[in-house]
């Protein structure tokens, strides 16, 4: 029972961490149908501003406080200078993010000398329920997570903002028309995904340590998730993590570890088979 | 005008043409130190490095070019090899086979080295050892600590074997730990072999393997495993989980209560570098053992001084560590240069033969010397716990220990 228990948690919060994560990326998928390859990079970037914040003496929240807001704040420029010029081909859009994820990756390396660094947890060590410790850091991701989810999605379907990203994913000319300045809508929007990065890299740099392929570990996982969930909709790519996250955590339980992660990936393909517009399809929030 | 401008284009496509030629030629991340008398009647001894001076594992690569640099620069200094400078060309094998296996033969065909030392990964060693020893007819020397089972002829290792990491240390962890052992690892060949041989330990010393499993290398999330471990109630966790794994599983084993219930954690590749993986309480206690730690320096003067010039030359953040091949480099070198003085000439036949029982009475860590026939290197081993972030002592073998290969 406590084994089961704490398995239910381990489970659980693997999967707030997938959730985290593939937000920004599902986001940027479905407001602005772009695949952002550098989404990994974003996520090792909020890391290392928590990193660096830590490193020059602060208290490691301001670093993890400051991350997104750093984060979001490159995602708007690098949407301006860069990203703008390849949402007329999605294919581009896709070898161009990766590289600018590589040119941040392979800074990141320089700048941290190649090492894997330990970045200490604002509230550590762990919850002690009868003969079962559960992990106070991993706790607290499951609440902040539900927290953005829940913020995100009143953003997006509640308020002003989110009913003018909206209308310029589904009619870009009418929103124009209406008055809507789309550029800046897709700025914001990507800059708004970047900084939930940020924010996942952040929180999660305390679980896995700094090092720099932090992101793209996640960024096949991310991806698989978007594409199970389906593109389109806010609700898709956070199912997608969901399942993706809980299975790739559960499965080690039962089957030899190797074979776990290649079997997720495979009933990932086959799922996409049979349904290919996503567990959740449609535009909208 | 139009003439003008054509030799001017002509003279510009030349030059260009000229750099870029010399750029092919000698290629980005080659380097050549030349001491200030190369040009000696005799000419210099060639001494080639291949390693890592780029990618995820960098940090190591550089380290053992460091130590090269070190090695050489004093040899050259107290008058060289045979009266002759070294000139030491370092090239990058970028933890890339196919980049490594093209730089490397340019060590052999263009740079026609004496003998090149390097490769840090055994897939390395693997790509660029053909290149080196039967294409490139040159001898070889590959300093990391390995699975052992490397038997090609001209190839010598000076790096621990797994006798050298188990044979004295298991029985210490089942001393100091207790009797029932996991095993997690990463799915790849040192894991693999390292418990074959490390099984037979434990079980001819009375302890038990409770479990030995493998893991996807970028593997990061182990709360199965680490849920087996508690409820298994294993003593000892002989981890060889590679980075980036390694840091968050000892993180939820800690987590979970492993240390505090009296359980050991022991990994024989953790060094000065790996210590900054986790927050210390976090790997409290953890034990390794290696063939040096810069703890030695406390009671060694021969470490102490060696540990020191590097300091002094090479400050910062890459460090002189067993774990990254450094403490095996020097050994391989100073071997070499043992070799290389007994033969008094420097072709592959007559140094491979003086260095099949070549001996140095200082090294990283103690003294070393090669077993005949064997072409594995004897050495002293220590084994140490960390400490608040750093590492004690706890062990050391009586004299050099045999590396029992090939």
């Amino acid at each position: 029972m406590a084994s089961a228990f704490a398995a239910a948690f381990e489970i659980l919060s693997f999967g707030a961490i997938i959730i985290l994560v593939v937000l920004g990326l599902g986001i940027i998928a479905s407001m602005m149908g772009i695949f952002n390859f550098a989404q990994g990079e974003f996520v090792l970037l909020g890391g290392y501003v928590t990193y660096l914040a830590y490193s020059h003496g602060f208290p490691i929240w301001v670093g993890m406080m400051t991350a997104p807001i750093l984060v979001g704040a490159l995602g708007f420029a690098l949407e301006g200078l860069i990203i703008r010029r390849f949402y007329a081909a999605p294919i581009v859009a896709m070898l161009g993010t990766y590289a600018l994820g590589l040119i941040i990756r392979e800074s990141v390396r320089g700048l941290i000398g190649g090492f894997y660094i330990a970045v200490p947890e604002p509230i550590g060590g762990s919850i002690d329920i009868g003969t079962v410790h559960l992990s106070a850091w991993r706790f607290i991701i499951i609440v902040v997570t539900m927290l953005v989810m829940i913020a995100s999605y009143l953003l997006l379907s509640r308020t002003t903002f989110g009913l003018r990203v909206r209308a310029t994913l589904e009619n870009p000319a009418l929103a124009r028309a209406s008055g809507i300045s789309t550029p800046m809508i897709y700025g914001t929007t990507f800059a708004f995904g970047a900084a939930l990065a940020g924010l996942a890299g952040a929180l999660i740099v305390p679980v896995f340590s700094l090092f720099a392929d932090l992101g793209i570990r996640f960024l096949i996982q991310g991806f698989v998730a978007v594409m199970v969930g389906g593109v389109g909709s806010f609700i898709g790519p956070v199912a997608g993590a969901a399942v993706i996250g809980t299975l790739s955590a559960a499965l080690p339980w039962i089957l030899s570890p190797v074979v776990a992660d290649v079997l997720v990936f495979v009933l990932a393909i086959i799922f996409i088979k049979f349904r290919p517009q996503g567990l959740l399809s449609g535009k909208g929030v | 005008m139009f003439s003008d401008y054509s030799s001017f284009s002509r003279r510009r496509f030349l030059s260009g043409f000229a750099f870029a030629s010399g750029a092919i030629a000698t290629g980005i991340g080659s380097w050549v130190i030349r001491p200030e008398w190369a040009n000696a009647a005799e000419g210099p001894i060639k001494l080639g490095i291949a390693t890592d001076l780029t990618g995820p594992i960098a940090y190591a690569g550089n380290a053992d070019a460091n130590v090269a640099k070190m090695v050489v620069k004093e040899i050259n200094d107290a008058g060289g090899l045979l009266g002759r400078p070294i000139e030491l060309y370092i090239e990058d094998t970028a933890s890339n086979e196919s980049i490594a296996v093209g730089n490397v033969r340019k060590l052999i065909q263009r740079d026609k080295v004496d003998m090149v030392l390097g490769g840090i990964t055994s897939s390395m060693r693997n790509a660029i050892k053909d290149p080196i020893v039967a294409r490139g007819k040159t001898l070889y020397i590959y300093p990391q600590l390995y699975e052992g089972k490397e038997c090609t002829p001209y190839l010598f290792c000076t790096g621990p074997t797994p006798a050298q990491q188990c044979d004295e240390f298991i029985p210490w962890l089942i001393k100091n730990g207790g009797k029932k052992f996991a095993l997690p690892s990463a799915n790849y060949v040192w894991p693999h072999t390292l418990n074959i041989y490390a099984r037979k330990v434990i079980e001819s010393n009375g302890g038990e393997v409770v479990f030995e499993e493998y893991y996807p290398l970028d593997q990061i999330d182990f709360s199965a495993t680490v849920n087996r471990i508690i409820s298994n109630k294993v003593d000892v966790v002989f981890n060889t989980v590679i980075p980036p794994g390694v840091g968050p599983f000892f993180k939820q084993l800690y987590e979970a209560g492993f240390l505090k219930n009296g359980g050991r954690l022991a990994c024989v590749y953790y060094d000065e570098n790996t210590l900054n993986i986790n927050q210390a309480n976090e790997i409290e206690g953890l034990a390794s053992c290696l063939d040096y730690f810069k703890a030695v320096t406390k009671d060694d003067p021969a470490s102490a001084k060696i540990q020191a010039t590097y300091d002094k030359e090479f400050p910062g953040k890459i460090l002189f560590a067993a774990g990254s091949a450094a403490t095996g480099t020097y050994r391989g070198l100073k071997l070499w240069q043992a070799a290389v003085n007994e033969a008094g000439k420097v072709d592959r036949d007559s140094v491979a033969a003086a260095l099949d029982h070549a001996k140095i009475a200082e090294g990283p860590g103690g003294p070393a010397e090669m077993v005949p026939g064997k072409r594995h290197c004897k050495m002293k081993m220590y084994t140490a716990i960390a400490k608040s972030g750093d590492y004690e002592i706890v062990a050391r073998s009586n004299g050099p220990v045999d590396p029992k290969e090939c």
